[in-house]
């Protein structure tokens, strides 16, 4: 309870101040616009900018068709259609990064329900990010036509059997179609008609052309400022301590843990609200700009998580700062050099696709670019929040690893 | 009278340096206690150990009858602070500040608005309550200060130089404040200052601190009675080996020394320029106490006539706490 209204109290004092309030709300969205801006005009060329595939159709029956219309439509993932021999050529010389075998007998299987096979060979230089992304566009599609077919053929069973015995209505009731439909839906699952393989990449290092970039400008602005509201937890810390109100706090009937926490609250309540703000631009606000908005529907129950996460992260490295900090001076100047470094390394600021090559694995020390990575993977990639579980894993570690290290070494007197 | 406060040698140290050198003392239930020393003496340290802001590193203290070291939390319900620095959130209004200040002490409601709309009235700010704070001058901000360390009714106040950078109308209603917690609320305080004048008004007993001991603790009328009837420095151009005992045995003084001179830092190497004079002794500087001051000047004055004696210098202090500090440290409280 005394937490909560050294709480209110920061968060009463945040209302009344204008910079502050700028910072959080007002100067990410500006980013935004200058950023998406600056990225549109890379990406609206009339070139298809999608990552490139090249697919050899050995069946060229109509399921394959559906495969490849299914990954064309599907975004950020381009078809292509090779001859085999030019194909594995062209693979073998690494001007291409992989193929996609759409194997012989794929339509067959499919209509008959057997297991329809399609392989993805991958050049050993060529991006594990990239290829990661094709394999997730292409089983996306794959686990489409799966659940397609069966509920198809279920279906169709169905309607065999009513016309076996037309008196037998009251057995097609409501309850017993869903009940079906939901049984076809775990089949699809758990049994895929469609079965991917890979053959597993040696190395990373392919750069080829880049992924719908303009998507990426709402994540890694809100990544790096709700990260940068770390500066601002540690300074209101740290002007606690230099206006005397923290010896007031020290001297009060208040443990040290609740006083933390009382801190760390409004930080953590702040950047939630932050990260609501953001996405609401991002979503509906573009949207009013006739600009692409975020498709925050496609996994909100990840994305809150992610949120809540990163918000909790940020909240922790202020408390950090302001237990290495010693002067307002060195949380500035901390505040410049590690978190504008930290948002830069983590693809906050330049996509993290083009520091890829320069940096190789270096930017995985920051907790930005695993923020970055699950807001990428749940907003443009379209997967789920089960995707993200490492990335998530990763932000929790750098939320406790702060919090630890700013307890040891906060200095309470 | 049962004792609030009592400390048993308490000490801080930071590393090598000792901050606070064992230092013990009581204050009684309804005293007004006085800390008095210059700036860097060890006041802001002790009373920081006392309401639990560090840590001490030996010693301790029942405050209450609750222990330091082993009932802090009791020991922290009892206990007000009122920080030498403006301890407020500015933006805030006075109100505002209360209230937040309250809340930490677990007042909610009905009584935390009758606490905050009392000690408003304690400090004469009601009026301008709802004010921001950093809207107030210096001596409204130092009230306001001082009334966020009442809100929760402390039976012992700690008050760290609570004057600082007031101006006199302010300093005397924060002198009233104080004498009116004291006297119709029973309300025990520690006062640290290194105003003597502001002490002298205020406390009962009085504990001169320095260099983190306390070097005399007394009521002031016995601290004072040590210097007699006060003090007089005088600086001769010379005198001989007969001179200290012949004023000693003048009638209305009671006691006469001899004040080492400063001593001067050498002049860095190389620095002093080449065929100067090196510079004159200092002349002989002369600490007398007096049973009776004015008797006692006449009489010295008139010592020096006869023996053509040359006065280089003269100053004459009345007895109080200045001058007993600079009896019993040499330096003054302002140093």
């Amino acid at each position: 309870m005394k937490a909560l209204s050294i709480t209110l109290k920061d968060l009463q004092l945040l209302l009344r101040d204008r910079g502050s309030l700028f910072q959080y709300f007002i100067l990410p969205l500006i980013f935004i616009l200058v950023f998406s801006g600056a990225l549109s005009s890379i990406g609206s060329t009339t070139k298809d900018t999608r990552l490139a595939l090249a697919v050899v159709d050995l069946d060229g029956g109509a399921g394959a068709q559906a495969l490849l219309a299914g990954i064309d439509a599907a975004g950020g993932v381009r078809p292509e259609l090779y001859e085999q021999a030019n194909a594995e050529t062209m693979l073998n010389e690494n001007n291409l990064g992989r193929i996609l075998y759409i194997l012989p007998e794929f339509s067959q299987d499919l209509s008959e329900g057997r297991p329809a096979t399609v392989r993805l060979v991958t050049h050993p230089d060529s991006s594990a990010q990239q290829n990661e992304s094709v394999l997730l566009v292409v089983q996306g599609v794959a686990s489409d036509i799966t659940l397609e077919s069966q509920i198809l053929a279920s279906l169709r069973q169905m309607g065999d059997m009513q016309a076996g015995n037309p008196q037998a209505q009251e057995a097609f009731s409501t309850e017993r179609l869903v009940a079906q439909a939901n049984s076809q839906f775990e089949r699809s699952r758990t049994e895929p008609l469609v079965v991917v393989k890979q053959t597993i990449p040696a190395k990373a290092g392919e750069a080829e052309e880049t992924p719908a970039l303009g998507q990426a400008v709402i994540s890694g602005i809100t990544v790096l400022f709700v990260f940068l509201a770390a500066q601002t937890a540690a300074a209101s810390i740290h002007e606690e301590k230099k206006v005397g109100s923290f010896r007031r706090l020290m001297a009060a009937p208040l443990s040290r843990p609740a006083m933390l926490a009382g801190k760390l609250l409004p930080a953590f309540l702040t950047a939630l609200v932050q990260i609501v703000v953001i996405f609401a631009f991002g979503s509906l606000g573009l949207r009013l700009m006739g600009a692409t908005p975020v498709p925050l529907e496609n996994a909100p129950v990840g994305i809150a998580l992610v949120s809540i996460l990163i918000a909790l992260c940020a909240s922790a490295l202020g408390i950090l700062i302001a237990a290495i900090a010693r002067t307002e001076g060195q949380i500035g100047g901390m505040s410049m050099l590690v978190l504008w470094g930290m948002g830069l390394l983590g693809g906050c600021i330049a996509p993290a696709f083009l520091l890829d090559r320069y940096l190789g694995p270096l930017p995985k020390i920051v907790p930005h670019y695993w923020a970055n990575r699950a807001f990428d993977d749940l907003l443009i990639r379209g997967l789920g929040i089960q995707d993200v579980a490492l990335e998530l894993g990763v932000l929790l570690g750098f939320t406790i690893l702060f919090f630890v290290i700013g307890v040891w070494r906060f200095d309470f007197e | 009278m049962p004792a609030i406060l009592e400390v048993e040698n308490l000490v801080k140290k930071y590393g090598d340096f000792e901050a606070v050198k064992g230092i013990s003392f009581n204050v009684q239930e309804g005293e007004v206690f006085g800390l008095l020393g210059p700036n860097g003496a060890g006041k802001t340290q002790t009373i920081s150990m006392l309401t639990g802001v560090v840590t001490p590193t030996s010693g301790t203290a029942r405050i209450g009858g609750y222990d330091l070291r082993t009932q802090m939390s009791k020991v922290k319900e009892i206990n007000g602070l009122v920080p030498q620095d403006l301890a407020l959130y500015p933006t805030l209004s006075a109100r505002a500040n209360l209230s937040f200040f309250g809340r930490i002490y677990g007042l909610r409601g009905k009584q935390l608005k009758e606490r905050v709309d009392d000690v408003l009235h304690v400090v004469a700010l009601t009026e301008r309550a709802d004010q921001a704070v950093d809207k107030y001058s210096g001596g409204m901000k130092r009230r306001v200060n001082i009334a966020a360390g009442l809100v929760h009714q402390p039976r012992l106040l700690f008050l760290d130089e609570p004057t600082v950078g007031v101006d006199p109308q302010s300093r005397n209603q924060i002198f009233e404040s104080v004498q009116r917690l004291n006297r119709e609320r029973g309300m025990s305080v520690v006062y640290t200052s290194h105003y003597m004048e502001e002490v002298e008004l205020l406390c009962n007993r009085v504990a001169i601190v320095d260099q983190g001991k306390i070097i005399a603790l007394d009521t002031i009328k016995n601290l004072t009675s040590l210097l007699g009837g006060g003090v007089i420095y005088i600086g001769l151009a010379m005198m001989d080996e007969n001179t200290l005992a012949e004023l000693a045995a003048l009638p209305a003084v009671k006691e006469v020394v001899l004040v080492p001179p400063p001593a001067s830092p050498p002049a860095p190497e190389g620095s002093a320029p080449k065929g100067t004079l090196a510079p004159a002794a200092p002349t002989p500087l002369l600490k007398i106490v007096a049973e009776h001051n004015q008797t006692a000047v006449v009489n010295v004055i008139d010592y020096l006539n006869k023996k053509n004696l040359t006065l280089t210098s003269l100053e004459i202090l009345q007895p109080n706490l200045e001058s007993v500090f600079l009896h019993l440290t040499g330096k003054k409280l302002r140093e």
